[in-house]
């Protein structure tokens, strides 16, 4: 027992707890790819600050802040869920950060193509992978579906997913037969192909926010990054558009 | 995934898995001894509350740890007054591998003790040791090794905890990210070369635990000299 006891006690102080220089960001995992680059870009510039970024559906991130984990910074594909934490004073201050579109994904080896919405309803399409109402994507999706008058027709078909990378690795894997997603997942999709994109009159109003949860120094000046030019190039370079002047941003 | 991170997520595992397997070790003596030697009336009770963790469905454990040291909680409250957090560190995964492990040590415990002749414990009680001298030179020494692979039982058991520990520790990379929790979010990622690469660590660390656990039941652990070295 002795070498087994050695070897427990010699792994405790290797994985290290949370340092002081260490930056917790809660993201909507949609952002994967831009936000990991965006907080590398961010440690390059201040060496001192260790970044770790937290994937998940934007609405679990939202209910672990209310149970108290310890998220510096939370980047929602909602601006709801954003509100609700603000409104129970959880937030401090927050913005809107990019804007997203939806898209229809299909199988990359599927016998048939969606050309459009109704094609969802086609008996070939089994099922479409769709998060539950609430997580972001899928409330944008299904009130996409609701103003199509689908919703209803293919509920039997959809499988809730448990956020939008979920949903396509669900088409990817050949899970399901089609799903939808924010067009920038569908750039990072590894088998599964745009079969339409949802029409520029349906599409619905889906903006990021950016909200800061803690009031520690980096937490600020991380807030003050994600604003910042270098951060909108690398979420511009992923798909992501600009918040756009519409928005309004209720101050710090 | 890279090295790095591989080695920190199999770190932090074993960390939750050690601690929470130390923490359980002195309760789970005191009661597995409680019940493989003394009769009282509501004995079978205790006996079905102390296994309900491990046969409810862990994301429930989680649920009601969730709202015990929540900080809203009445353990949490009183913690987060004291400026501590448990909910969302390692350490409340800590808690929930040792809520789950708990009736695994606490009835290997309980069966090893049961397992021991009570006279030797009355010719040492005779030969001048007290309760406790005799517990730790006669009874313990006896139970070893059923007490040893309960341990381990409980300590393998904790390093897979799933359900309770993705409440109350969410996944919070290099935080609260167990092999466990790191493989299901790799695989809603879609990255299943991380998710089959975590597999992996947990697959070397049960086998390493195991072929150990077998190790011990085989040689017999009972200490030279004592009446069970003679099997």
């Amino acid at each position: 027992m002795r070498p087994a006891l050695a070897l427990l006690l010699g792994v405790l102080p290797l994985a290290g707890g949370a340092g002081a220089g260490e930056l917790l960001v809660g993201t909507a995992v949609s952002l994967r790819e831009p936000m990991t680059k965006v907080a590398r870009l961010y440690e390059a510039e201040h060496p001192a600050t260790r970044v770790r970024v937290s994937l998940g559906a934007s609405n679990i991130l939202a209910v672990q802040i209310r149970a108290g984990a310890p998220l510096d910074v939370f980047v929602s594909a909602d601006e709801e869920l954003v509100d609700g934490l603000q409104a129970d004073g959880l937030v401090a201050a927050r913005f809107a950060l990019v804007r997203n579109r939806l898209v229809v994904i299909e199988a990359g080896d599927a016998e048939f193509h969606l050309e459009g919405p109704e094609d969802l309803a086609r008996p070939e399409v089994r099922y479409i992978a769709i998060p539950e109402y609430a997580v972001p994507v899928g409330r944008y999706a299904r009130e996409w579906l609701r103003t199509r008058g689908l919703l209803e027709r293919l509920r039997e078909r959809i499988v809730p997913t448990e956020h939008a990378r979920a949903t396509l690795a669900a088409v990817d894997y050949g899970h399901a037969d089609a799903a939808i997603v924010y067009a920038t997942d569908a750039r990072v999709a590894r088998s599964a192909i745009v079969a339409f994109a949802v029409a520029e009159e349906e599409q619905p109003r889906i903006v990021y926010a950016a909200a800061r949860v803690s009031s520690t120094p980096a937490a600020r000046e991380f807030m003050a990054f994600l604003r910042g030019s270098t951060a909108l190039r690398a979420f511009e370079a992923a798909g992501f558009a600009a918040p756009g002047p519409a928005v309004a941003e209720p101050g710090p | 995934m890279n090295w790095g991170e591989l080695l920190s997520i199999t770190a932090l595992t074993l960390r939750v898995g050690a601690v929470a397997t130390a923490a359980l070790l002195v309760p789970s003596l005191a009661l597995g001894y409680l019940l493989a030697r003394h009769e009282f009336r509501a004995k079978s009770v205790v006996q079905a509350v102390i296994a309900l963790p491990m046969v409810i469905p862990p994301v429930a454990v989680g649920l009601g740890l969730l709202i015990l040291l929540g900080r809203r909680g009445p353990l949490g409250g009183l913690w987060s007054g004291l400026g501590v957090e448990v909910v969302f560190t390692w350490w409340a995964a800590a808690v929930a591998a040792a809520v789950v492990g708990f009736p695994l040590l606490v009835r290997a415990c309980e069966q090893s003790f049961a397992e021991v002749d009570v006279r030797f414990e009355q010719v040492s009680r005779s030969l001048g040791h007290g309760p406790f001298g005799t517990f730790l030179r006669v009874t313990l020494p006896l139970a070893r090794r059923g007490v040893m692979y309960g341990t381990l039982l409980a300590f393998t058991r904790a390093l897979g905890e799933f359900g309770a520990t993705t409440l109350v520790a969410g996944i919070l990379p290099g935080r609260t990210e167990t092999l466990a929790l790191g493989i299901y979010s790799r695989v809603q990622l879609g990255d299943d070369m991380g998710a089959l690469a975590l597999c992996g660590a947990s697959f070397l660390i049960a086998l390493a635990a195991m072929l150990v656990g077998e190790g011990w039941l085989r040689r017999g652990v009972a200490p030279p000299g004592s009446p069970m070295s003679r099997r």
